[in-house]
């Protein structure tokens, strides 16, 4: 009955009739509660989709939480038809959980097609009690605490890249999000954070204003090629990559620490919103959805509602240009992981 | 401010936008009615439409669904003994028992006004904390936030119950539950048995729905006759009101306790309510009717739960810290209109933070009269022979329950916990104690873990954790000087006049309690150090009180009398629960409705006596109702392996 009175109310429109989706619907299965980041990314685009695919069909969000991500993901693998009516919006753990090779994991993104991707970056900021201006200044730094949920996660990134330059902070484990976190930092609990662009942007730089938080770095992003470069978001901000070159004065590459840094950084936020179908869809409906994307980008008010507000300007990709350069960036060797799994048990006493 | 208050105001003289908030709110009624779905199947029900409106009009939808939920989810919970949503569970404890005595009329009334005037005054509690709000929680480190949950523990001390022994057992074994799934400060997931399912931990829906509704319904029908012992609805409407108005002062106090919880993103809508009708307990004097239907364990709760969504705005829209997933979703509409929660919001958006508050006050009253309105045909079922309706009510609950992850595991969850939760209450174990414990463990663990790490002892010199240090303790200091005056004045309490008998059915849930005990303190010592601890301490603490009870049990010292267990009820019961394990096998097989079919053919034809073709026709129409309100509801249905 609340349904019929809101459609009675809105008068949702469905109209035109066109090829293969005309009249269908398709579900996008989130693996997470609803309220998550990337759920209400996935709710937000819904409706640019029903517009731009061609034959208006009606595009509907399922969550499937459970396993850390890994229970949804893994439904839509074993269950999902290669008919481009499932799509399976990845959220970051269950990337994460995927290159590190989490035993869980029965998907294989090999096996999937990318209709369409996009990143966010993140930012470094410390308390001025610290003693720290810039992030260079890292190493010399006083009673650094960090504040993050449990391993694995996105903390991973931030511990790699405090190893990677050298810095040993102490992290608490325990808090319920990235949020909780924050408010700690503001409390002045905790010392060294690290959040999303949006986040910083809304909730930190009014802490830089009044002088309550001192901006240290982003972890860059990555262009076409694959170099790292400077967050489009932050461009005053220094990458990581730079950071260590500050400190250091060479380059990292080549190092295992970096290759790790960059394995998660790729993974987890630059191509960290991926959109994905079942792998033997066939090309002709990959096309609908592909061109979808064109048109959505093309979208005066989707560049706006969108891609300005929740995806913090950062592009929306066309899965089949970027589907080669995701899927490389999606493996990484053994030695990598390795490598991340000792540093987390030896210097945090956590088993991942 | 007050400007840009009245200016927030005149948004609702469009009719179009008072329509929309009507329709926020019929949607919230409706979900808060279906037994354990809340808020978050309100507002995901809503958002596909919610994007296609300008700002305000999202925000007003939003604000009213999520404001009403608590209004009507109690129906449920007072007429079928079944929990609209998790937070309403107090009032299965106290609502139902009035609704059997034939006083359902005057527990509706008396709980849609306190939740009306709770939702009011949170609403009056947003406003006036807006400009304070900040420095308020910033002011809550994390010691003061683990002294709060331990408060909220503490409040369980007073719903402990006749027998302190089985009380605590509960509250531990509520714990124990509490803690499956991931360790908040190792990486490491715990009691999963190699599930996937447990990975994340038993979702609160299911487990308040087990625990409370199955065993009520289980009981309801193996009784046989309808809910209502006594005849008639009672004219009770204005008696609940004079209830409240005789007890205006619960409200408040409720309403405080609901805000606060609200405030603090560490405790949530469940926890509130608990602490509220904790706090009821503890401070009357004459605690005997507790349990059995006393009308101030249904005000303070009702008043809490709905003040806490309006507590929840603030770290929602001043942090963007949201402090519950349908809090979430509000911040993604948000985001999504270029408004971004946090310090700014009061600078740039101050308007539209008044909207948000009108819309929510303006949703608890219509809610409430909506609600109200409804009542005295609702109530009616309390008339109609239970097994009549047993068949809808269990699929509504089936579905409720599945939608919590859209797994199996859910269905055989609130199966399981509902025998346990049948076989506690057959016993005489209280089950509130479990409910609290399994609500308050996480965040009581995680707050204690992130404290010792960052403060080491320190903490311990706050001020603060002094206040609600004194807090916590006034009640047992208090309590100790009433029992040194009045020495003996007051009866000696253990049951005296009805020597209970050994009863077979406690040996068991005493022997089953114990063996999930002893199971757990195996499990917990393989777990690594960080995750370990408090899972040891639950496991060996239940051991040992467990054991103490077997013994007690097996003796015949514990238990409720004789004459109380009615052994055709318990056969009954059994029967039932059998039944609905034969539910979930059809359902893992063949899918939902072939299950929805085979219960209600089953209850129908066999327990309610129906003649056999109108049983058929009321299957069909209850499968092609179940099918309908999913289409309509957005809801999935689980599917078997042969789906059909």
């Amino acid at each position: 009955m609340v349904a019929l009175v809101l459609v009675a109310l809105l008068g949702v429109g469905a109209s035109g009739a066109a090829p293969y989706y005309a009249g269908k619907s398709v579900e996008i299965i989130v693996p997470t509660s609803p309220g998550g980041p990337s759920d209400i990314l996935v709710r937000a685009m819904a409706p640019y989709l029903e517009r731009h695919i061609a034959g208006s069909p009606s595009v509907r969000v399922r969550n499937m939480p459970g396993g850390g991500t890994i229970l949804g993901s893994n439904w839509f693998a074993l269950n999902a038809k290669p008919d481009g009516l499932t799509l399976l919006a990845a959220p970051v753990g269950a990337t994460i959980a995927y290159i590190i090779k989490n035993p869980a994991v029965r998907y294989d993104f090999r096996n999937f097609k990318l209709v369409a991707v996009s990143g966010s970056g993140a930012v470094f900021y410390a308390s001025p009690r610290v003693g720290v201006r810039r992030a260079a200044d890292l190493p010399q730094a006083r009673d650094l605490v960090m504040g993050s949920p449990s391993p694995p996660g996105n903390v991973l990134t931030a511990i790699v890249a405090m190893e990677l330059l050298g810095v040993s902070p102490k992290v608490v484990f325990g808090f319920e999000g990235v949020g909780p976190a924050r408010l700690a930092f503001e409390r002045g609990e905790l010392t060294l954070d690290f959040q999303s662009t949006i986040v910083y942007v809304t909730q930190v730089q009014p802490l830089v204003a009044a002088g309550r938080a001192v901006p240290l770095m982003t972890l860059g992003y990555l262009d076409e090629r694959g170099q790292v470069v400077r967050d489009p978001a932050l461009r005053d901000l220094p990458t990581v990559y730079e950071v260590y070159q500050q400190i250091y004065r060479r380059k990292p590459d080549g190092l295992l620490r970096w290759k790790a840094f960059r394995a998660l950084f790729a993974a987890g936020w630059v191509y960290g919103r991926g959109l994905w179908a079942p792998g033997g869809t066939p090309p002709e409906i990959l096309r609908e959805l592909h061109e979808a994307v064109d048109r959505m980008n093309r979208d005066p008010e989707f560049q706006r509602d969108v891609a300005q507000r929740l995806l913090e300007g950062y592009a929306l990709h066309r899965g089949d240009r970027v589907e080669a350069v995701v899927h490389r960036n999606l493996q990484i060797t053994l030695d990598v992981v390795k490598f991340i799994r000792d540093l987390v048990r030896q210097k945090y006493g956590q088993e991942i | 401010m007050a400007e840009a208050a009245l200016r927030a105001l005149e948004v609702f003289a469009s009719p179009d936008r008072l329509a929309l908030l009507l329709a926020g709110i019929l949607a919230g009624i409706v979900v808060g009615l279906l037994p354990g779905m809340g808020g978050i199947v309100a507002v995901s029900l809503i958002l596909p439409y919610v994007f296609r409106m300008d700002a305000v009009a999202a925000v007003a939808v939003l604000t009213g669904a999520l404001a009403v939920v608590h209004t009507s989810d109690t129906i449920t919970s007072v007429l079928i003994g079944a929990p609209g949503s998790a937070a309403s569970a107090t009032s299965v404890i106290e609502g139902h028992p009035l609704a059997r005595q034939g006083q359902a009329a005057r527990a509706l009334s008396a709980a849609f006004l306190s939740s009306m005037i709770g939702g009011l005054l949170g609403a009056l509690g947003l406003t006036l904390s807006i400009p304070v709000a900040r420095p308020l929680v910033l002011s809550m480190g994390a010691p003061e936030l683990f002294m709060l949950t331990a408060l909220g523990v503490s409040y369980a001390g007073s719903l402990l119950g006749k027998e302190v022994r089985k009380g605590l057992l509960s509250g531990l074994l509520g714990m124990l539950f509490g803690l499956v799934g991931p360790s908040p400060a190792a990486a490491q997931v715990r009691f999963d048995f190699g599930s996937l399912y447990l990975m994340d931990g038993l979702p609160l829906a299911v487990v308040a729905l087990g625990i409370f509704g199955v065993a009520e319904v289980v009981n309801l029908l193996a009784e046989g006759g309808s809910i209502a012992q006594a005849p008639g609805l009672g004219r009770g409407w204005l008696e609940g009101v004079r209830d409240v108005l005789r007890h205006r002062w619960l409200v408040v106090r409720g309403a405080l306790i609901g805000i606060w919880a609200g405030i603090l993103p560490a405790l949530g809508a469940t926890a509130g309510t608990w602490m509220a009708y904790g706090h009821v307990v503890a401070t009357s004097r004459d605690r005997e009717n507790f349990g059995k239907g006393d009308i101030r364990g249904i005000i303070a709760p009702e008043s809490a739960n709905n003040a806490v969504a309006a507590g929840d705005l603030i770290p929602t829209l001043l942090f963007m810290v949201p402090g519950s997933a349908s809090a979430a979703i509000l911040v993604g509409a948000l985001l999504r209109y270029g408004i971004l929660p946090g310090p700014r919001i009061l600078t740039e958006h101050l308007d539209l933070v008044y909207v948000v508050i009108w819309s929510y006050a303006l949703a608890n009253v219509i809610g409430a009269g909506i609600c109200f309105a409804a009542s005295p045909a609702l109530a009616r079922v309390t008339q109609i022979p239970f097994a009549k309706l047993a068949g809808p009510v269990l699929v509504a609950m089936m579905l409720g329950a599945y939608q919590a992850s859209q797994e199996l595991g859910d269905l055989v969850t609130l199966l399981l916990l509902g025998t346990l939760g049948w076989g506690m209450a057959s016993a005489g174990w209280p089950r509130a104690p479990f409910l609290i414990g399994f609500v308050l463990v996480g965040p009581m663990e995680r707050y204690f873990v992130i404290t010792k790490n960052l403060y080491g002892w320190t903490w311990l010199a706050r001020p603060g954790v002094w206040i609600i240090g004194a807090a916590l303790l006034a009640p047992f200091v208090w309590g100790l000087v009433r029992w040194s005056r009045g020495r003996g004045s007051r009866s000696a309490s253990p049951p005296s006049g009805s020597a209970p008998a050994r009863s077979a059915l406690d040996v068991g849930v005493s022997a089953a309690v114990l063996g999930g005990f002893a199971l757990a303190a195996l499990l917990a010592v393989g777990l690594v150090p960080g995750a370990r601890e408090l899972p040891l301490f639950v496991a060996l603490a239940g051991c040992g009180l467990g054991a103490v009870q077997l013994v007690e049990a097996l003796r015949g010292r514990t238990g409720p009398a004789e004459g109380q267990l009615d052994p055709n009820r318990l056969r009954g019961g059994a029967i039932i629960l059998a039944g609905l394990c034969g539910f979930v096998g059809v359902t893992a097989a063949l899918g939902f409705l072939p299950g929805v079919a085979a219960l209600t053919l089953w209850v129908t034809w066999k327990l309610a006596r129906m003649h056999p073709g109108w049983a058929v026709a009321y299957t069909v129409a209850v499968a092609a109702g179940v099918h309908a309100l999913a289409g309509l509801l957005a809801l999935h249905l689980p599917g078997g392996r042969l789906s059909l």
